[in-house]
C-alpha cells in the first residue's frame, strides 16, 4: 500500500529514476547505457558522439570556419576543434599511473603481518619440534639412508661416493 | 623413501616404476610446453598497446588448434595405455601375501604353504633407535625376495585404507569386503617404504608400510624362522 504510493510518485515525476533528468550542462553523465556516449578508449578511436555537445556562440563561429580550407586555421583553433571533438588525447588517456605503487606496497605490508602473525604462533602456540631433527640425529638418519642405497640411480645414494666415504663432488 | 630437497618420484625399484617415470617425463614435457606456450601467448598479450576486436571466420587456425591438441592427446594416451596394460600382464606370481588393513595397522598374511600372519605397527617416535625414520619404521617389516613377481592382494577389515608403495609404482586400496590384486616385482634388494593413503580415522598418518626386500636364499632362511 505504501509502495504503491511512494512508487506513484515516480509517475507524478516527484521521484527522477534517472541521473540524466537532474544533470546539467554541456557534458552529461548519462547512465542510459543504450543511448550513443563518449568514451576516450584506445581501442575506439572514433567515439559515437562529439565531447563538447552544446557549443558555445566562438565555437560555433569555429565550425563554420573549419567548413573552408583548414590552412587557414591557427594552431590553437585546430587544438580548439580537436578539443571539442575529443575529451582526452591518446597520451593523455594512455598515461601510467601511480597504482602498481599501491598495490605492490599494499601486497608486501601484507606479506609482513603474516610474518609476524608466523612468528607470533611458533612463540606462544607451537610446541618442540621432534627430537629426530636434532643434528646427530639427522647424521645417524642419513647414514642410514645411504647404507640402505636410498635412490641410489638419481637420487640421494647416487651423489655419494661409497668408495671415498664422502659426497661426490 | 622420500630423501631431503627431493623433487621428483622416488627412484624406481622396478621395471614398471621405471616405465611409469619415463612416461611422467614424456607427459611433463608436452605439459611445459603446452604452459610455456600460453605463458608466452598471456605475455604478448599483456604488453602490447595493438588493439584487434574484428576476426570473424577463422577456419584455418580454428581446424590447427583443434586438430593439433588432439593429436597431443593421442600421444599421451598411447604410452599411458601401453602402460596399463603391461600392469596386468600374466606373470605367473611365486608368492601370494593378503595384505590387510586395519585401523591403525597392517595385517600381513603369507598362507600359500603354512598359516603365517603377522601384524605391521607403526614404531612411535618416543621408541626410535638413534637413525631410524620417524613416522615411517614399523615393528614388522614386510619381508619379501627380490627379483620374483609377488601376488598382493589388498583388503580391509574395517574402514578404507590404501597400501602403497611409491618407489615400486604400487598403490591399491583396501577396500572391506573386497580382494584388490597387484603384483609387485622389486628388481634390488632394500628397504621401501609407503603410507597409508586412504583416510581412515585418527591415526591415518600413523601407519606406515615397509619391505624388506631380500634375496630368495635369504627369504627362505627367513620364513623357516618364522614358522
Amino acid at each position: 500500500m505504501l509502495a504503491t504510493r511512494v512508487l506513484s510518485l515516480v509517475g507524478k515525476r516527484a521521484l527522477s529514476t534517472s541521473v540524466c533528468v537532474r544533470a546539467h550542462g554541456s557534458v552529461v553523465q548519462s547512465d542510459d547505457y543504450a543511448l550513443p556516449s563518449y568514451v576516450d578508449r584506445r581501442d575506439y578511436p572514433l567515439p559515437d558522439v562529439a565531447h563538447v555537445k552544446h557549443l558555445s556562440a566562438s565555437q560555433k563561429a569555429l565550425k563554420e570556419k573549419e567548413k573552408a580550407s583548414w590552412s587557414n586555421l591557427s594552431m590553437d583553433e585546430k587544438v580548439e576543434l580537436y578539443r571539442i571533438k575529443f575529451k582526452e588525447s591518446f597520451a593523455e588517456m594512455n598515461r601510467g599511473t601511480n597504482e602498481w605503487k599501491t598495490v605492490v606496497g599494499t601486497a608486501m605490508f601484507f606479506i609482513g603481518f603474516t610474518a609476524l602473525i608466523v612468528i607470533w604462533e611458533k612463540h606462544y602456540v607451537y610446541g618442540p619440534i621432534p627430537h629426530t631433527f636434532e643434528k646427530d640425529w639427522v647424521a645417524k638418519q642419513t647414514k642410514r639412508m645411504l647404507d640402505m642405497k636410498v635412490s641410489p640411480i638419481q637420487g640421494i645414494s647416487a651423489k655419494w661416493d661409497y668408495d671415498r666415504s664422502e659426497w661426490k663432488k | 623413501m622420500a630423501y631431503p630437497t627431493q623433487m621428483g618420484f622416488q627412484d624406481a625399484a622396478s621395471p614398471i616404476m621405471e616405465e611409469l617415470l619415463y612416461f611422467h617425463d614424456h607427459t611433463l614435457m608436452i605439459v611445459f610446453m603446452i604452459s610455456s606456450l600460453v605463458l608466452y601467448t598471456i605475455s604478448l598479450m599483456l604488453t602490447t598497446s595493438l588493439t584487434h576486436t574484428n576476426t570473424m571466420n577463422a577456419q584455418e587456425v580454428e581446424t590447427v588448434w583443434t586438430i593439433l591438441p588432439a593429436i597431443i592427446l593421442i600421444l599421451i594416451a598411447l604410452p599411458s595405455l601401453r602402460i596399463l596394460y603391461m600392469m596386468d600382464e600374466i606373470n605367473n606370481p611365486s608368492l601370494t601375501i593378503k595384505t590387510m588393513g586395519h585401523q591403525w595397522y597392517w595385517t600381513y598374511e603369507y598362507t600359500d604353504y603354512e598359516n603365517m600372519t603377522f601384524d605391521s605397527y607403526m614404531t612411535s617416535t618416543n621408541d626410535l633407535t638413534p637413525g631410524e625414520l620417524r613416522l615411517l619404521e614399523v615393528d614388522n617389516r614386510m619381508i619379501l625376495p627380490t627379483e620374483l613377481p609377488i601376488r598382493v592382494l589388498v583388503s580391509s577389515e574395517d574402514v578404507l585404507h590404501s597400501w602403497t608403495v611409491p618407489s615400486l609404482g604400487l598403490k591399491t586400496d583396501a577396500i572391506p569386503g573386497r580382494l584388490n590384486q597387484t603384483t609387485l616385482m622389486a628388481s634390488r634388494p632394500g628397504l621401501y617404504y609407503g603410507q597409508c593413503s586412504e583416510i581412515c580415522g585418527a591415526n591415518h598418518s600413523f601407519m606406515p608400510i615397509v619391505l624388506e626386500l631380500i634375496p630368495l636364499k635369504y627369504f627362505e632362511k627367513w620364513l623357516l624362522t618364522m614358522l
